[in-house]
């Protein structure tokens, strides 16, 4: 404890804070707790998506490689490119370069975008060609669109929820309203969205292949 | 992982380097994939690809090597504890077993 909150404490201006032993502002610390919570309700999904899939006979593997595969893999190269820029964005804020660090954010929000418009014009096509929550145009198992959808909608939910998030710590940063370290918690959710997408890709995608 | 708070962080070399591996393991997946393995090995080799990308992603791209020990030991073993009681012990790992969708 530091000489000036021992004085305070004593004083009775304050209570006696000791130094947290995970060594980072509290904002952060939460952050991480919060994904250790998101990482369970993901493994839940997907574990439960392979339940489905182990129950169901008929199960249905519908993604050829054109245009299903292809475009996972182009959703996979825009996320993952998306840390790299949100890396740089982190950097150049813990050096006080603002204009570099929301330049980066911007580059990042834009990529998130994108994935969530690969996305849902791959939703859109699968609708037009008759999949649903519960059905299955081949005939298969109505779980598989039950599955799909819920694992790749509460994926797409989060990437939607972190482009804004994203956007509003930008503005706020931009505006000397928040400072570098709202911008390294709000990155580590990010870099946790795009993990996420590493299991989800060859679990929903790959091993759905025809 | 360091013992004290944040010491160093790697350069963008690196962050470069650990994305292009990313992008390469996701190649060899889809390589993998359409050798066309039996299900379960193909699940097996997929979540073992998955693992180290996450693990590594976990290390470098959200920076847990470089902040202090305790964080990796509260978050680590205990998600992944929660995760397999969850999962095979717990006993709502078999009510999906009994909530098909289908008959």
């Amino acid at each position: 404890m530091s000489e000036s909150e021992l004085t305070m404490a004593a004083a009775g201006h304050g209570a006696a804070m000791e130094e947290s032993p995970y060594g980072m502002q509290s904002k952060k610390l939460a952050m991480w707790l919060f994904i250790a919570s998101d990482a369970v309700t993901f493994t839940v999904a997907l574990v439960a998506y392979g339940f489905l899939r182990i129950g169901s006979p008929d199960w249905t593997r519908p993604f050829q490689f054109w245009p299903s595969i292809a475009n996972g893999l182009i959703m996979t190269f825009v996320l993952l490119s998306s840390s790299l820029t949100m890396l740089v964005a982190v950097r150049a804020a813990k050096s006080g370069d603002k204009h570099k660090s929301v330049q980066w954010i911007g580059f990042t929000i834009l990529l998130g975008i994108i994935f969530a418009g690969l996305h849902l014009r791959e939703w859109f096509h699968m609708f037009a060609d008759g999949w649903g929550l519960f059905k299955n145009p081949t005939g298969g198992s109505a779980d598989f669109g039950a599955a799909f959808f819920s694992v790749t909608g509460l994926h797409l939910l989060h990437v939607i929820s972190g482009v804004v998030a994203l956007a509003v710590i930008a503005w706020g940063y931009n505006r000397g309203r928040l400072d570098a370290n709202h911008v390294e918690t709000t990155s580590l959710y990010w870099h946790f969205v795009d993990i996420v997408w590493m299991f989800v890709f060859p679990l929903m995608y790959l091993m759905n292949a025809q | 992982m360091a013992s004290g708070a944040v010491e160093h962080e790697p350069n963008m070399g690196t962050y470069i380097a650990i994305w292009a591996g990313f992008l390469a393991i996701v190649g060899i997946e889809v390589f993998i994939t359409y050798r066309h393995p039996e299900t379960k090995h193909l699940l097996f080799i997929l979540l073992i690809l998955a693992a180290i990308e996450a693990f590594v992603g976990l290390l470098y791209f959200m920076h847990m090597k470089y902040e202090r020990k305790i964080l990796f030991w509260t978050i680590v073993p205990i998600t992944i504890f929660v995760l397999f009681m969850l999962d095979h012990v717990w006993a709502d790992a078999y009510r999906l077993l009994y909530l098909r969708l289908t008959p």
